[in-house]
């Protein structure tokens, strides 16, 4: 174990002291957030269209609707009780506030005022509103409570709670679908990088058999189980600092959340790293020479990725492309990572995580086969 | 003691046998020459001491201990020079030495001692901070035999150390490889050329075709061919000479031209110097020198297989 620590530790070391590899195993990875940024148009957080139907129409009705303005990224219309369903059936709005007759008069009264919010988005896209509003109207009702009932008082209140320096903070609206298939495009680009530096980090063992210091090391008390050992470690430890630096900065810096505890993601990937691992050992088991393995590398992984839908999202493409990439582990990964953010458990997930789990367990047993039989030292001359 | 004792040893490739049931012993304290022309099979022995192939029959013992059951302890104790050089290009000459020693198992301020120890031998300290891609070929050669011994082994063995460098290098490595041994290892010294091996070596073995064909001190080998002697007849030009009634000459057995030097091997006890002159009088070739040559393991090598070492 020594020996393999050795090996990790001085290729960890040659792979930090080198900026081009740390650009290619750490910062490359970042790119593919880029990409997804490009590919969703607008850099910032999504806007929200609203459509308001004032059926109250009075002052405060008026600055409700101004208030609900002037939030972040959201747009506000002002639509007819008639069109409102139209509109958001086809999309136009994502969703309608109706403000109830007798909204101001029931916020005067101290009562709950009628709102209604229509949305075919699901909650992820009202509960940010509501929260909102209730936190206006709940200002309105300590107005009220303090005028007690007088209207000339209340409104006074009210133009000086106006004119206060009042600033909603500025939580920016995520819109989770949005947000969710930004992720998934982040995290397919960051399963090829992953594939790819695998096959990279791999393919340095038939560089070695090149350059003959594999040999060299092979006289020293290393056998070639402790030195694939040890391309192992270095292999996972990159594509571990890969994910965890990809999925920090995609969910701290860019913004964008993955709808998916981080660790639950993080843990995930781990199955996908192995699968990587395993992948590109049975393609250097099988290729003569690191120039054959790039080529293999790229004749498996980049078509796979673009079936699997790493790039777009699976629905788009044919159906019989989509029956081959369910043969694929980048589709049950993304798959996997879906379902969660539709919100189920990992535990409801085991078959996906077996399943990715048996990918790599056949690469892996492929590899140690081929290996085996590979014995042979090449040209010794 | 035995430091490498080898019995038996075979090694195939498909139906081609590169070593053939070969037997030597290198005692301790020696430097033991392996000498033999490309293909001989000497690189494929070593790398059977070294582990690296596997045996078609045979044993190695390394230290009295039989490599198949003892490998680390033979690994331990070996340090092998590569006949292709085996260094990372993109670390530091420190860093490569450093690298190979800990695979030994050395660390922290041990390890740091020899590392500088190995390369202040091969004299290349104050190019520890340097990329051996900025190095001379004699200067990689170097650093490929100081990752061999920062793990100070009892057994050196060097893969044909000296091909392709200059001659200050050459006369460098040759240097080391004495200290080494006055330091108390015991060396295996492989080339095809012959010079090196005579001048260094305590003992030789000649290799053709995977098999010893010869083996002893150089005073040995060059007793086996007492019955020959060499004659070279340097001539101003070798354009009418008929190489094959030369060789009709009695007690002519081979000749060889370099340049403008014929070298003819012939039977000590046959007086044919007389003949030989009158050959080139008769031809008119004008003869420059005629010296007779002691023997040396070119013509062991000569007389053993009828070829040249460097054929
Ligand atoms: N891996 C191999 N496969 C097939 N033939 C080999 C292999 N390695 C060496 N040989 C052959 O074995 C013979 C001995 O080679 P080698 O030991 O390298 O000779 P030397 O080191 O004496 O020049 C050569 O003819 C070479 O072609
Ligand atoms: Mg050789």
């Amino acid at each position: 174990m020594k020996e393999v620590l050795w090996l990790v530790a001085n290729s960890l070391r040659s792979i930090f002291t080198n900026k081009r590899r740390i650009f290619s195993y750490v910062l490359v990875p970042l790119l593919g957030i880029f990409i997804a940024f490009m590919a969703y148009g607008d850099t910032g957080p999504a806007k929200l269209h609203a459509g308001i139907v004032d059926l109250d129409k009075s002052t405060l009705s008026k600055n409700t609707t101004s208030f609900i303005a002037g939030l972040d990224n959201i747009k506000v219309s002002n639509v007819s009780q008639t069109t409102v369903k139209n509109k958001i059936s086809s999309g136009t709005l994502d969703c309608a506030i109706i403000l109830e007759p007798g909204f101001s008069k029931a916020i005067m009264n101290g009562e709950k005022p009628e709102i209604e919010i229509v949305s075919i988005k699901g909650a992820q896209v009202t509960a940010f509103i509501k929260a909102y509003l209730n936190n206006y109207i709940g200002n309105l009702h300590s107005l009220s409570t303090a005028a007690n009932g007088d209207t000339a008082v209340f409104n006074t209140l009210y133009q000086n709670y106006k004119n206060a320096e009042f600033k909603v903070s500025a939580h920016s609206l995520k819109d989770t679908s949005k947000n969710n298939d930004m992720t998934i495009q982040t995290i397919g680009f960051l399963l090829m990088i992953m594939l790819n530096s695998a096959g990279g980090l791999s393919e340095l063992i038939l560089k070695e058999k090149e350059n003959r210091t594999y040999f060299r090391l092979m006289s020293a008390p290393i056998d070639g189980k402790k030195y694939v050992l040890s391309n192992i470690i270095v292999n996972m430890v990159i594509m571990t600092i890969q994910v965890v630096v990809t999925l920090t900065a995609m969910t701290q810096v860019f913004g964008i959340s993955a709808g998916i505890p981080f660790w639950e993601m993080t843990g995930v990937m781990m199955f996908f790293a192995l699968v990587s691992v395993g992948l590109s050992l049975v393609i250097t088991a099988f290729a003569t020479s690191s120039t054959s393995a790039s080529a293999l590398q790229n004749l498996i992984m980049t078509p796979t990725c673009l079936l699997a839908g790493c790039f777009w999202p699976v629905e788009i493409m044919p159906k019989t492309a989509q029956k081959i990439a369910d043969f694929l582990p980048q589709r049950w990964l993304l798959d996997t990572l879906t379902e969660l953010q539709k919100g189920h458990t990992l535990g409801s997930l085991s078959l996906n995580l077996a399943t990715l789990f048996a990918f790599a367990l056949v690469f892996f047993m492929i590899a140690i086969y081929k290996f085996g039989r590979n014995n042979n030292v090449r040209s010794f001359i | 003691m035995n430091v490498l004792e080898i019995k038996n040893l075979t090694k195939k490739f498909g139906d081609f046998i590169a070593v053939d049931n070969m037997s030597l012993a290198v005692q301790e304290g020696e430097i033991f020459g392996f000498l033999g022309s490309n293909g001989a099979g000497k690189s494929t022995t070593i790398n059977m001491i070294a582990g690296l192939l596997q045996t078609n029959g045979g044993e190695i013992k390394i230290l009295d201990k039989n490599i198949a059951s003892h490998s680390k302890l033979a690994k331990m104790n070996i340090g092998i020079v590569p006949q292709d050089l085996a260094i990372y290009e993109d670390m530091t000459a420190y860093e490569n030495v450093r690298f190979f020693a800990g695979l030994y198992g050395l660390r922290g301020a041990e390890l740091k001692e020899r590392v500088e120890e190995a390369l202040v031998f091969v004299g290349l300290l104050d190019k520890q901070k340097s990329l051996p891609k900025d190095f001379s070929g004699g200067m990689k050669r170097r650093l490929n035999i100081a990752c061999a011994i920062a793990h100070r082994p009892k057994l050196i063995i060097m893969d044909e150390p000296t091909v392709g460098i200059d001659p200050q290098s050459r006369n460098y490595i040759l240097t080391s490889v004495r200290k080494l041994n006055e330091m108390g290892c015991t060396v295996i010294y492989t080339s095809h050329y012959m010079e090196e091996v005579e001048e260094i070596c305590s003992r030789i073995a000649i290799m053709d075709h995977g098999k010893v064909i010869a083996e002893g001190t150089k005073e040995q080998l060059k007793a086996i061919i007492t019955d020959t002697r060499d004659i070279w007849v340097e001539v101003k030009n070798t354009e009418n000479l008929e190489e094959a009634a030369l060789k009709e000459i009695k007690g002519v057995n081979s000749i060889s031209i370099e340049e403008n030097v014929i070298k003819i091997n012939s039977q000590s006890e046959v007086n044919n110097l007389n003949h030989i002159i009158q050959f080139f009088i008769s031809r008119l070739i004008e003869i420059r020198s005629l010296q007779e040559q002691a023997p040396n393991l070119e013509t062991v090598f000569l007389t053993l297989t009828g070829r040249n070492l460097r054929d």
